[in-house]
């Protein structure tokens, strides 16, 4: 089976600044990948790349089989099979917890209004908001924004879940909510996902593979318990140092 | 000659009649500007990233950048031209540019029809500047969250900036409605007989400056309060987030 997602001799830049220096990686379907590394090395992008928030500059991006930038013109495919969860929630305001989560259904895959908010019902109960279905986002607290927001990058049944730092916006005591919602995506539902994150509790726990990062290039990847308890560069290794004191 | 409260009565009818034509030219004049401005409000900002993604191929630059243009120049034409000329212009100078430019010899257009067209391209243009401003203003993660989801341009416009950015636009749309009734008094020049050409009508022939100015000026501050509460109804109703 081809990965689902393959990036060859990816570079990435703004204006004069090169923020990723040919990238080459993939992903293979089902697998959980979590991108560590400090701010400024390219991670956000990198993740911001698939599903074409960011343009790639040169090299190639496959997913799912579309190939960029050849088939530019299926950007919106390739957004349909990933879905996205921001660092600040980005729930529309003036929607409800229902209709942020029914929103996508409803408008990108053309489902009636009644069929979508039945799916937008189940998913709220799945990350333990049922009660909440008529809630604005600022009725809620960060953390439940944040289900909320998983919920809706969901309901277009995507094939691979991208999460771009989904804890660095929260309070400390709900983190764990939103790390657990993600657990059981990864384990129930086998979802293959690309995590950017601190947690590195979560990412030997759910990740298959953890990919380090620093100046826009992949300095190190490996199974993340090894990669933590070995780290080859002294870049890892001060890094982790950093990460584990906070 | 002490103040007389039956001067008042007396000219309330024909008061009244120059009011509702007030109204009319106000309602026609910002439905329409409304239009006017939305289209070139999101014109200014055609390829721009505040509508979702900037144009990648040649021809949809290309495309962008005339639109945004022909929105640029009549929002500055508009804005730099004092309204009164463009009621000038519109009334008195566009038939004779049709009547230079063509063989037809009888071609004029009716004052009132005039008046609604200068509020409209008017109020237009500034209109359109409340638009853009609202636009620009819709945080940029929310159109990434939504353009993840795979949605179209359109259905970005319509369903996620539409609506936010309308709410930011109401309370500079009220100043914008209440400029516009007021502006509608300059008409008098082209003679449509609206409020204030009735009032100084009536003044005329029975000299009541004082009576009759103030019967005016309550008259306006009526109408441009109801345009005030509608508009404050509105934001309350839509005071969601």
């Amino acid at each position: 089976m081809p990965p689902i997602i393959e990036m060859r001799d990816v570079c990435k830049s703004f204006g004069q600044t090169q923020v990723l220096h040919n990238i080459n990686f993939s992903i293979d379907e089902g697998e959980v990948v979590v991108i560590i590394g400090p701010s400024g090395s390219g991670k956000s992008t990198l993740i911001r790349c698939i599903n074409c928030l960011e343009m790639i500059s040169s090299g190639t991006l496959i997913v799912d089989n579309i190939r960029i930038p050849e088939h530019r013109r299926k950007i919106r495919d390739i957004r349909l099979e990933v879905g996205m969860v921001f660092q600040q929630f980005n729930l529309f305001p003036h929607l409800t917890a229902l209709g942020n989560v029914a929103f996508g259904p409803q408008k990108s895959r053309g489902m009636d209004k009644s069929k979508a908010n039945e799916i937008a019902s189940d998913l709220l109960a799945k990350v333990g908001l049922a009660d909440f279905h008529n809630k604005l986002p600022g009725q809620l607290s960060g953390g439940q924004q944040q289900r909320v927001a998983i919920a809706r990058a969901l309901a277009v049944n995507p094939k691979v879940m991208l999460f771009d730092e989904p804890t660095s916006a929260l309070d400390p005591e709900m983190i764990g909510e939103v790390l657990d919602v993600m657990k059981s995506i990864a384990q129930q539902s086998g979802m293959t996902m690309a995590v950017v994150t601190h947690e590195m509790g979560f990412a030997s726990q759910v990740g298959d593979r953890l990919i380090f990062m620093d100046e826009g290039r992949i300095v190190e990847e490996g199974k993340p318990g090894e990669v933590m308890k070995n780290p080859k560069s002294t870049r890892l290794t001060e890094f982790l140092g950093h990460v584990k004191h906070h | 000659m002490g103040f007389e409260f039956s001067v008042i009565t007396d000219s309330i009818p024909a008061l009244l009649e120059g009011a509702k034509l007030t109204w009319i030219i106000t309602l026609l004049g910002i439905v329409g500007g409304m239009i006017f401005g939305i289209l070139a409000g999101l014109g200014r900002l055609a390829g721009s990233e505040y509508l979702g993604e900037a144009p990648h191929n040649t021809l949809s630059k290309t495309v962008s950048t005339i639109i945004r243009y022909l929105s640029g120049g009549y929002v500055e034409t508009i804005r730099g031209t004092p309204i009164i000329v463009q009621a000038m212009f519109i009334y008195f100078a566009f038939p004779m540019l049709v009547k230079s430019l063509t063989d037809i010899e009888r071609f004029r257009i009716e004052a009132l029809t005039a008046a609604v067209i200068t509020i409209i391209i008017n109020a237009g243009a500034y209109i359109a500047e409340i638009v853009r401003g609202s636009v620009m203003s819709v945080n940029k993660g929310l159109l990434e969250a939504g353009l993840s989801l795979g949605i179209s341009r359109f259905q970005l416009i319509a369903h996620i900036i539409g609506p936010i950015a309308f709410r930011r636009m109401i309370p500079p749309l009220g100043n914008q409605f209440i400029i516009s009734l007021k502006d509608t008094s300059l008409f008098i020049v082209i003679g449509v007989g609206e409020l204030t050409r009735q009032g100084q009508e009536i003044m005329a022939s029975n000299f009541r400056a004082l009576e009759i100015w103030l019967t005016v000026a309550i008259m306006y501050l009526i109408m441009t309060s109801a345009l005030a509460v509608s508009l404050r109804t509105l934001e309350r109703k839509m005071k969601i987030f």
